[in-house]
Parts: structure tokens; C-alpha cells; sequence
């Protein structure tokens, strides 16, 4: 038995060894270092220092707000979306429903550095098309990148229109897999379309729905590459930074190693408890 | 030591080889008109160095930080020959990676070298008695103006002293132009008028010695305050960098303030808009101001990673540290030389064509002897995001006025720094 054991080790030890390199130890390291005060050379040891300011820092307070704001609202208007695209899609209805999945599946495709681009044009404050067409309804123009709120409110539906189809598709897929007799039954009941979206799609939709929250969760904790490209390093003055910005930016851009590990096991802390609290509201019920 | 010791050596038995022995490759980060800019000085260096290929990359100003520091701390993979740094950052290098770049000593920069180039430029650049980098250019500010728009409106740029007759020679001339604005500020990611009208007060984000923050001392108070008056008088629309350039082009923006080296980014983005621009000094808060500012200005270091360091020098000689390389720069990109000799060259003094026969460098150069130094010490960038996220909020309403916001920057900056606010 030992031996075979150590035969299955000998096997895994590549891995292992890369594994240890690159992820455990950085793990150990990135901990330690989060106690240094990293501003200077050399680095010395004090734990006060970075958890001591993540504790008053506003820019971390601005950057966590920032996230669990999109969190709050982008998730659930995207899931929302996402279920109405989907209930549409599934429509016996619909013409060409192959080429609407396609469409709506698209945005995932495209390159994100690519359309986020696409959006700073769309949006630019003279020469955006959005603009053009909210003046042409006799609206306002908006200054979409030097606000907070249309800033942040662009950060969500950039997000939203490449996430929304992604999301219904799988949703879709859940969907057709409810067996098609129970609606049949429903219907000789003469329970109304409405109702029986509320009472049997839902439902039997939950742990597809669940799914698509986790996904979308851990998606918004990450969010990185559309506060960094479309509002410019989360401007405007840090109105769009996020949790992943906030890090990069005190990492690399300040090179305040300390304080970036700091920031990071804060959010790997959070990732956990909001983990947690998910697994425990959506538990089975016994 | 034993590595200084080496490098030291290495330097003699070359010292006293011929230059013409140097050949490879080497290659630059740099970026828009800087890279440019570059470029246009290599033929002039091949001429010395036919055997010296060199190669600029432009990766816009952001990516060169960002990749730079990147590799920096990667030990030094990656890097390029030579990198720009912007003076302003410059001290975070140092501080933070001290055997990233090579002390320009050990390749024969000699104190003679150094005294060619003014004190306010070395500052950021020398730490004890190293030399991480050779000054490049700087950025004295000014106002870049559109004649036809201002003739239209009546306005007389001569009689623009204050930031005050600005502002209403800024609703004359929108009132004129429809679709026009006064000028343009990147609200979005950036505080330059805020930084240019504090410089041009005296008043910086640091003490000169880099160990207090003076930030909300009232000359910055001031400043602030009228960055929100010209933007709540609507003269100001926001545009980013690529942004402005567009408004420039499309004829939708009147003044752009910023430092010397905009003459060449209107120059050769807006080429088609010859003889209708014009320059002026910076307005001051008050009529008896000095009107004279600095806004960036870049420097160019050396990597300790470098295969070329030799090769890499003789082209920093070349570039920066004659008239010949300076003057290329400035004729063909604007880029105003630190190199205190190549001021009396007679280019300097001539009336240029695209700016409507104005000699333009003359008035923007008259104005550098009254530059105050502005330090941006180790802690600048972090001082930059604090400022940028209290300009906002400020401009939003969210303060009672710019002294509780930047009395609030203040408080900001000591707690990610550790230095005490001066009071």
C-alpha cells in the first residue's frame, strides 16, 4: 500500500512542484508581506502599518462601496435581463431563433479590449453616438466619463450588454430542460401563462438561476478590464475603481507591495463570506 | 562593490576607446510626440554611429510607467535599453529598485555634464551621488489659442492677464462660436489645470524637500477654487487626451492650456489648421502673476538590464546633451530642451509659419527663469489618485469649499505615506 502510494506521488510531483512554486508559496509570501511597511527600502516588518490604514483608508471603503454597488445593481438587472431574453428565446414563436442565440452570445466573443474601445466612442462626450441620439430626443448631454454616477452607470451596462446574452443562454438551456407535460397539465388547469412562469419555471429554474449568480458574483468581485479600459483607471478620481483596481494601482502603479497584499486578502475574505452566506440562503431545505 | 567596481572599470577601458567602435542595437519606451521625436533625432545619430541600430516604441504614456515598473520588479526582464521617465515619477523608481537603471557616472557623465542642464531638472533625477538619468525636456505652460475664434468674438488675447478675464473672454467667445468651447480639461483622469495654476503660484502637492505635504496651503486652496469657478462658469468642457486632440482637429475647442511640448502635438495632429493657432501666457490668479508654470517634462534612464549600456549612452549624449539633438526635437515635435545652451540657438527665435509667423518658442521659453521647482518625491502617484478622487468630488459639490477638500487630500496623502501635513 506504502508503495503504491509512492509511486502516485512520484507521479504527481511535477505538479506538485509547480503548484507549490507558483501558487502555494506566493500565497505564504504575499501574507507576509502584507504585514511589511513596504514603503521604502528595505522593507521592514510592522503589522500596523498597511492593516492599520486599510482599517481609515476612504480609498478602500470608495473601492469596496464601488463593488458591492455593482453588485447590488448590475447582478440582479443582468439576471433579470437575462431571464426575460431567455423566455423569449424559448418562444415556439420565434423565427430564426438560431440566429438570435448567436446575437445574443456575441458580446462574450469580442475581444474585450476591442469593445471597450467601441464604448469610449459610443460614449465620448461631442462626438458619442449615444449622445447624438439623446440630444436628437431633445435630451441633455451627459458627461458620461467625468461623473461619478453616469460613470459608474456606463461601468453597468458595458458589463451588462456582454454578460446579459451569456447568462440567458444558459438559462435558456435550463429552461428546456423542464419537462414539457407539466406545463401541459398546467395549462388544462387553465393556469394562466404568467402563473405558470412564477409557479413552475421559476422554481424549477432556481438552481440554474443560483449558478448564474455565483458566476456573476465572482465575475463583479474580479471586475477589472471595463473600470480600467472604458473609464480610464476607474475615474473619474477613483468613482469607478474597483476592489481588483484599487490593487493593481497600490501593487504596481504605487508599488506599495504591502499594502496591495493587505487589499488582497481582504478580498479574498470577502470572496469567501459572500461564498458562504450564498451556500447557506440557497440550501436545500430538508 | 565588487559590481561598481567592475562597472567602474569597464567604463575606464572603454572611456578611452574610439566612439566610433560602439555598434548594436538598442531600443527606447517612450511616448506620442516624446517617441516621435526620438525617432527623428536617430538619423542624425547615425550619421556619428552608423553601426548603432536603434528602435523607439511608442507605447503611450501610461503603458511605458506601467511596463517599466513591471519589469523592474521582475529583476529587470523585458526591459529596453533606455526608458522615459517623467520627472514627476521619477523618484518612485529610485526608491523603490535602486539597481534597476545604471548610474549614468559609470558611463562617462561627468559633473561638467551634469552643470549643462538646470537644478530644478536634476533634482528628481540624482540621489546622493548617483545619476540615475539625463534630463530631457520640460514643460513650461501656455495657452495654445485658435485666432479665427477669438478675432470672432473680439477678444484680444494680450488682454487676458487673469484666469478671471479667461473666464469671460471664455463666455464672449462661446457666445460667438456655437458649438465651441473656451477650452478643454481631462476631468476624467487627469488635474492639470489644477497642478499648473498651483506651480504657477508656487504652491506644490510636496515641500521642496519632499518631507511634508503642502497641498492644502491656501495658494493650492486658491487654485482649486478657480478650477471649479471656470467649470462652473461653463467654459470648461472635459476631454481626455485622445479627446482633445479631436476637439482640435474638429475645430470645437478655443484654448488649450498645458506645457510647452503641446506646440508639436498641435503642430502635426492638427496640421491642417496652419496659421490659424496662436500662443499666449498662462493667466494668473492675479494681474501682477508671474505667468509662468511647469507641467510634466521627461528624462531618459538606462536599464542595468541593458546589453548596450555603451551604445545606450552615446545616444543620450547625442539627444539630449547637444544643440544638434535638442533642436531636432523642438523643430520637428516642440519639445522644449532642458539643455540650457541649446535656449540661445537661433531657431528659439524665429517666427514659425503654423503659428501664423508668432515666434512662439520666445515667448514660451521667456517664461522658464521664473519656474518655482515642483517635486513629485516617491509618493507622487499615489498623491495624484487622492488629489484626482478630492477634484471630483469638489467639482461635484461634495465639499463646502477647496479648503475642507484639500485639507481633506492632505489628511489623505499623510495617512498612505506616513508624512506629516504642514501647518
Amino acid at each position: 500500500m506504502r508503495n503504491r502510494n509512492a509511486t502516485a506521488y512520484r507521479f504527481l510531483a511535477p505538479y506538485l512542484l509547480i503548484f507549490s512554486v507558483f501558487w502555494v508559496w506566493p500565497i505564504i509570501s504575499s501574507f507576509m508581506i502584507s504585514f511589511q511597511a513596504t514603503r521604502t527600502v528595505p522593507w521592514r516588518f510592522a503589522p500596523g502599518f498597511n492593516w492599520g490604514r486599510l482599517i481609515g483608508d476612504p480609498a478602500f471603503f470608495n473601492a469596496l462601496k464601488n463593488t458591492l454597488l455593482i453588485l447590488v445593481i448590475q447582478v440582479p438587472v443582468m439576471i433579470a435581463l437575462a431571464m426575460v431574453m431567455a423566455v423569449l428565446l424559448n418562444s415556439p414563436l420565434l423565427k430564426a431563433r438560431g440566429l438570435y442565440r448567436f446575437a445574443f452570445f456575441a458580446p462574450v466573443v469580442v475581444g474585450e479590449v476591442a469593445y471597450s474601445a467601441v464604448f469610449r466612442l459610443m460614449f465620448s462626450l461631442d462626438f458619442g453616438i449615444v449622445n447624438k441620439l439623446l440630444n436628437s430626443i431633445g435630451l441633455p448631454k451627459i458627461d458620461w466619463f467625468s461623473n461619478v454616477t453616469p460613470a459608474m452607470a456606463l461601468i453597468m451596462i458595458a458589463v451588462t450588454w456582454r454578460w446579459a446574452g451569456y447568462n440567458a443562454i444558459i438559462l435558456l438551456a435550463g429552461m428546456q430542460s423542464i419537462p414539457e407535460d407539466v406545463y401541459e397539465a398546467a395549462t388544462l388547469d387553465r393556469v394562466s401563462k404568467l402563473k405558470q412562469f412564477f409557479h413552475i419555471t421559476l422554481p424549477l429554474l432556481k438552481p440554474v438561476i443560483v449558478f448564474c449568480l455565483v458566476l456573476s458574483i465572482i465575475g463583479t468581485m474580479q471586475l477589472f478590464t471595463e473600470p480600467f479600459l472604458i473609464t480610464e483607471r476607474g475615474g473619474p478620481g477613483g468613482g469607478t475603481e474597483t476592489l481588483g483596481l484599487l490593487l493593481y494601482r497600490q501593487g504596481f502603479r504605487s508599488l506599495n507591495f504591502g499594502y496591495a497584499s493587505a487589499v488582497a486578502y481582504t478580498m479574498a475574505a470577502l470572496a469567501i463570506a459572500i461564498t458562504l452566506v450564498q451556500l447557506w440562503l440557497t440550501r436545500e431545505k430538508q | 562593490m565588487r559590481i561598481t567596481l567592475s562597472c567602474a572599470a569597464l567604463a575606464l577601458v572603454l572611456g578611452s576607446a574610439p566612439a566610433f567602435a560602439q555598434s548594436g542595437e538598442i531600443t527606447i519606451w517612450s511616448w506620442n510626440v516624446a517617441a516621435s521625436s526620438l525617432k527623428a533625432t536617430v538619423a542624425g545619430f547615425n550619421k556619428l554611429h552608423p553601426d548603432i541600430k536603434v528602435t523607439v516604441q511608442d507605447l503611450g504614456n501610461q503603458p511605458t510607467y506601467d511596463k517599466s515598473i513591471a519589469g523592474c520588479a521582475a529583476g529587470g526582464v523585458g526591459l529596453p535599453d533606455i526608458v522615459t521617465i517623467e520627472n514627476g515619477e521619477a523618484e518612485n523608481y529610485w526608491s523603490q529598485f535602486p539597481d534597476c537603471f545604471v548610474d549614468l557616472h559609470t558611463l562617462g557623465y561627468t559633473a561638467e555634464d551634469q552643470k549643462k542642464f538646470p537644478d530644478f531638472k536634476r533634482t528628481e533625477l540624482e540621489v546622493g551621488d548617483k545619476a540615475y538619468a539625463m534630463p530631457w525636456d520640460s514643460g513650461p505652460v501656455a495657452a495654445f489659442y485658435r485666432r479665427d475664434f477669438y478675432e470672432k468674438a473680439g477678444v484680444d488675447p494680450a488682454s487676458i492677464k487673469t484666469w478671471d478675464d479667461f473666464i469671460a473672454a471664455g463666455k464672449k467667445i462661446q457666445a460667438a462660436n456655437p458649438g465651441v468651447s473656451m477650452t478643454n480639461a481631462d476631468f476624467n483622469g487627469d488635474t492639470e489645470f489644477f497642478r499648473m495654476i498651483s506651480n504657477e503660484q508656487g504652491c506644490a502637492y510636496f515641500a521642496e524637500d519632499g518631507q511634508s505635504i503642502t497641498v492644502s496651503e491656501p495658494k493650492c486652496v486658491d487654485a482649486l477654487t478657480k478650477v471649479k469657478e471656470m467649470k462652473d462658469a461653463g467654459i470648461v468642457s472635459s476631454a481626455d487626451w485622445g479627446t482633445k486632440i479631436t476637439n482640435n482637429t474638429a475645430g470645437t475647442v478655443a484654448t488649450q492650456v498645458y506645457g510647452g511640448w503641446y506646440e508639436g502635438t498641435i503642430r502635426t495632429e492638427s496640421a491642417g489648421e496652419n496659421g490659424k493657432w496662436g500662443v499666449y501666457l498662462m493667466p494668473s490668479l492675479t494681474s501682477d502673476g508671474p505667468r509662468a508654470a511647469n507641467l510634466g517634462g521627461s528624462s531618459l534612464a538606462i536599464t542595468s538590464a541593458s546589453k548596450n549600456k555603451e551604445a545606450a549612452y552615446e545616444y543620450l549624449k547625442y539627444t539630449l546633451g547637444t544643440n544638434e539633438g535638442q533642436i531636432t526635437m523642438l523643430k520637428e515635435f516642440g519639445l522644449v530642451p532642458s539643455l540650457v545652451s541649446a535656449l540661445n540657438d537661433p531657431y528659439v527665435s524665429q517666427g514659425l509659419p503654423y503659428w501664423g509667423g508668432q515666434a512662439v518658442w520666445k515667448d514660451i521659453l521667456g517664461t522658464l527663469p521664473k519656474v518655482v521647482p515642483s517635486r513629485g518625491t516617491q509618493f507622487q502617484s499615489d498623491a495624484e489618485i487622492i488629489v484626482r478622487a478630492v477634484q471630483t468630488k469638489y467639482l461635484a459639490g461634495g465639499y463646502p469649499d477647496a479648503k475642507a477638500a484639500l485639507d481633506d487630500a492632505a489628511k489623505q496623502i499623510a495617512a498612505a505615506t506616513g508624512l506629516p501635513v504642514k501647518s
